[in-house]
């Protein structure tokens, strides 16, 4: 097991690095520099911008610019941000648990809904309860992400004003509310930007889910059970439930790489300060580093989030431990 | 009721409080949060670039002097002191004493001192600093420090703007906080995130893409603001800012678009004041050929086709369009708001004949099926590029596109991210561009955006290249002058001069909109910085709502930055 983790990292590492690299080209290679949206002022004079350009090291060849950058990424530095004056790991490290708080109760969220709409369609399985959840999760499978949290903003923030229109915590108030406050004023602000990624993804999951306790209802020991005289739901949630989750559990591995996309535009909407937020807004003023460092720290946690999956499947199903 | 829906929760959940303290004879008290579309960029005073960025520093810092409400820039007519209870002028006009005010104190407690206005002005000077600023203070020679209470600027010429230069451009900067640090490392030091100054606000904390926070300085020299706290309710974007302030998440909005009155309409709690601006809008021809920039541009090269293509647009009926009442055609390169500005200046009419006549005798004929012109079988086309996130410059491409197409012109549009935008206008590799400036109170910021220096600097801001010696000639003369109505004839000269070579066609000087909360007594709204008079709006008692009864003193208040390691990018 030790040396299947220790590929899957060897392997991990190298996906990080042609990522980091691709993305590098790509970012230098688009038009617009990151002084372009501060320097459009009729006072700016081109020595400015060209002490500025010096002092960040742009005034480089690009092949040298990225060999200093991996020389820094070797003495494990990401780099500095240009449009925040603060070394991109400070940045990035005061967005990531954002994002992962939102992701995890995302991910959390998503499943269990969406286990828990498969078990009322296969417990009602031919009805129009079943059809109807059938319609409701394609549609969400095949509603835009950024549309959604769209319409959430404007129904649930806008046109009935439940909840806040963005942030991670009222700026206004936060600091001066109690311990309990603080945590009210937190969920309440994280309530809408997940419930988007919660409602998108557990689509996904109930359809996997019903498909796979579809698989596993005709199974011998379901029909033993039956004979047994346990009721449906018994079934159900004792033995079909266990035994379907294998599937789903492969998922997580895969909606891993979807969540954290989804949540780059729902936090770019909701204004959630997390990697999402701060690599959208990096892309737009041209912040090399930060673009770069998110990047990769977003590749890391996708290929840790599949091994996580393929591990956890190991440890469910016993067959596959030896593999 | 957008409002409305927090003051239950907070109400029951805020650890209330409220300040007493004295303030600028009214009472104290209240939070003011403003919508803003992204942080500042810095809060340094002589790096920062943005507006937001120029709203904090400027309740944080002081001047020497304020500018006043009439933002006349000639000799100190109109400023009122502030840092500076006074100033003598030299003899010779050559250089002005101020004289420091002796109770003025940074919010660390330490005393200004004439030592940290000498400090503010050779930072800005030093070229390793690369400040933006630095290009605007090129006439101020020195200043010296006679004693701890008295700072004298010393000029290289004598100029009428020379008080304006020494004093509007750069609020002060406490020497003990930032002489130990490398200019190159300014950006990223920890003084940069504690900001301290010796303003009507005591900076507090800035969480990126959130919010910046600062408190009332109860203890300044020129008395208590009259808000207890102001919070810049940082927006990922235009439209995020917006609906903030929509739903009552904010108090203060400056930036509405003619668009979006009618929903501000729709809420009882909110109001909404127009004022004049420092921006005027622009078509703007590139001059010279992208592909080749020693050549003229084989369309824009020709002074009459860029008249007739001006000819054809009547840019009233496009004003009415976009901006209904809210903008006014624009006269030139300037703005009626400058009292050196004749409102009278004669334009290049519009006349769709007149212009179809012109681009028949250039040889532009109509021959195509779809009424274009051609010429040597090279069709009369070109692109207007705009960025895509500006809804106004949108509109006004399509309206200016369909009344080209009335000649027989055909304008192609191209929507553009901002930084494509701004580095395609760099280059000069655009045809035709539809920009905005945002100047100062001096008319002398025109010369950087349409003169000849602008146009032949690699990266000046005049991406039209236009030249003129004679619009040069008569600006310099203008800026020159001491005499009001010889500064006057000198730029009406210059604006005549550039309005009949037409190398733009001028579409609008805009009125600005804000929107605010009606619990809001607010001061007048200047047109250079609608901010300045802050300190002295408030919030009657009676009105208060959740958020303007937090504690005056933060949770989360900085210590006083010291001299910090000497970070570099």
């Amino acid at each position: 097991m030790l040396r299947y983790i220790a590929r899957r990292l060897a392997q991990a590492a190298i996906i990080v690095a042609i990522v980091a690299t691709i993305t590098f080209a790509l970012i230098h290679l688009a038009p617009g520099d990151p002084f372009s949206a501060v320097l459009d002022n009729p006072n700016v004079s081109e020595s400015v911008r060209e002490t500025l350009r010096a002092q960040y090291g742009l005034d480089r060849p690009l092949p040298e610019q990225f060999v200093r950058y991996v020389g820094a990424l070797s003495r494990g530095e990401l780099g500095w941000s240009f449009s925040h004056d603060r070394p991109v790991s400070e940045v990035l490290g005061q967005a990531l648990p954002n994002t992962l708080l939102l992701m995890g109760v995302a991910l959390v969220g998503s499943f269990a809904l969406g286990i828990l709409i498969a078990l009322i369609q296969v417990a009602r399985r031919g009805t129009t309860t079943d059809h109807a959840l059938n319609g409701i999760t394609l549609l969400f499978i095949a509603m835009p992400d950024f549309w959604l949290a769209l319409l959430a903003l404007l129904s649930l923030a806008y046109w009935l004003p439940i909840f806040p229109v963005g942030g991670a915590v009222d700026p206004v108030t936060h600091d001066y509310l109690s311990a309990g406050g603080r945590i009210v004023d937190r969920l309440y602000h994280l309530a809408l930007p997940a419930m988007t990624l919660i409602l998108l993804a557990s689509a996904s999951v109930a359809r996997y889910q019903r498909a796979a306790l579809l698989d596993v209802l005709p199974s011998d020991y379901i029909r033993t059970a039956r004979l047994k005289g346990l009721t449906e739901r018994q079934i159900l949630r004792r033995h079909a439930l266990r035994n379907a989750l294998l599937p789903t559990i492969t998922l997580i591995g895969l909606s891993f790489p979807a969540l954290l996309t989804g949540a780059f535009f729902i936090e770019r909407i909701f204004a959630w300060p997390g990697m999402g937020y701060a690599v959208v807004y990096a892309i737009g003023t041209r912040d090399y580093p930060l673009v770069v460092g998110g990047v990769m720290i977003g590749s890391i946690m996708v290929t840790l989030g599949s091994l996580a999956a393929d591990l956890l499947y190991a440890w469910a199903d016993p067959r596959v431990r030896n593999i | 009721m957008a409002t409305m829906r927090y003051v239950g929760i907070l109400c029951a959940l805020l650890v209330c409080g409220c300040s007493t303290e004295s303030s600028r004879g009214g009472s104290s008290g209240g939070t003011l949060a403003i919508s803003t579309g992204g942080d500042p960029d810095v809060l340094i005073p002589n790096l920062l670039q943005t507006t937001t960025g120029a709203q904090i520093v400027d309740m944080v810092y002081d001047r020497l002097a304020d500018i006043g409400d009439s933002l006349n820039v000639v000799n100190d007519r109109g400023f009122t002191p502030r840092l500076a209870d006074r100033w003598t002028w030299a003899k010779d006009s050559m250089s002005i004493a101020f004289h420091i005010n002796p109770n003025a104190k940074w919010h660390d407690g330490q005393p200004v001192r004439s030592n940290d206005v000498r400090f503010t002005i050779a930072s800005t000077k030093d070229s390793t600093l690369g400040s933006p600023a630095a290009s605007v203070i090129t006439n101020i020679d020195s200043v010296t420090t006679p004693d701890s209470s008295t700072a004298v600027f010393w000029f290289h010429s004598r100029s009428p703007q020379q008080f304006y230069d020494a004093v509007y451009q750069l609020p002060i900067m406490p020497e003990h906080v930032w002489k130990d640090i490398a200019p190159a490392g300014w950006r990223g030091s920890e003084a940069a995130k504690h900001p301290i100054g010796s303003g009507p606000y005591r900076f507090v904390r800035w969480i990126p893409r959130a919010a910046v926070e600062l408190v009332a300085d109860t203890a300044n020299y020129r008395g208590a603001p009259k808000l207890s706290r102001l919070v810049w309710s940082i927006a990922p974007d235009f439209n995020g800012a917006l609906t903030r302030f929509l739903t009552g998440e904010t108090d203060f909005f400056p930036q509405l678009r003619p668009d979006d009155l009618k929903e501000v309409a729709k809420h009882k709690d909110l109001r909404t004041r127009t004022f004049r601006s420092l921006s005027y809008q622009f078509l703007q021809f590139n001059l010279r050929n992208p592909n080749d920039r020693d050549r003229p541009h084989p369309i824009f090269g020709n002074r009459e086709l860029r008249r007739a293509l001006t000819m054809a647009v009547d840019r009233a009926a496009l004003v009415r369009s976009v901006y209904d009442t809210l903008a006014q055609p624009a006269l030139g390169p300037t703005l009626r708001v400058y009292p050196t500005t004749d409102p009278n200046l004669q334009q290049i009419p519009y006349d769709p004949a007149r212009s179809r006549q012109i681009l028949d005798s250039l040889g532009w004929r109509v021959t195509t099926r779809d009424s274009m012109r051609t010429r040597n079988d090279r069709p009369l086309r070109f692109t207007i590029s705009v960025p895509g996130t500006s809804q106004v410059r949108v509109q006004y491409a399509v309206l200016l596109q369909e009344q080209f197409r009335r000649v027989g012109v055909n304008a192609e549009i191209e929507k553009l991210d901002f930084p494509v935008l701004v580095e395609k206008d760099r280059k000069r590799t655009i045809d035709a561009t539809i920009g905005q400036w945002n100047t100062q109170p001096s008319p002398g910021a025109v010369l950087g955006s349409w003169g000849i220096a602008g146009s032949r600097s690699t990266n000046g801001n005049n991406y039209g290249t236009y030249e003129n010696p004679v619009f040069d000639a008569n600006i310099d003369s203008a800026l020159a002058s001491v005499d009001l109505a010889k500064r006057k004839a000198y730029f009406t000269r210059a604006y005549q001069t550039i309005i009949q070579d037409a190398p733009a066609i001028w579409l609008a000087e805009p009125r600005q909109i804000a929107g605010y909360h009606s619990r809001l007594d607010i001061e007048t709204l200047r047109p250079d910085s609608w901010w300045i008079h802050i300190p002295e709006w408030s919030i009657p008692a009676d009105k208060r709502i959740a958020r303007d009864k937090v504690p005056s003193a933060s949770p989360a208040a900085s210590a006083p930055a010291q001299p910090a390691g000497q970070k570099t990018p």
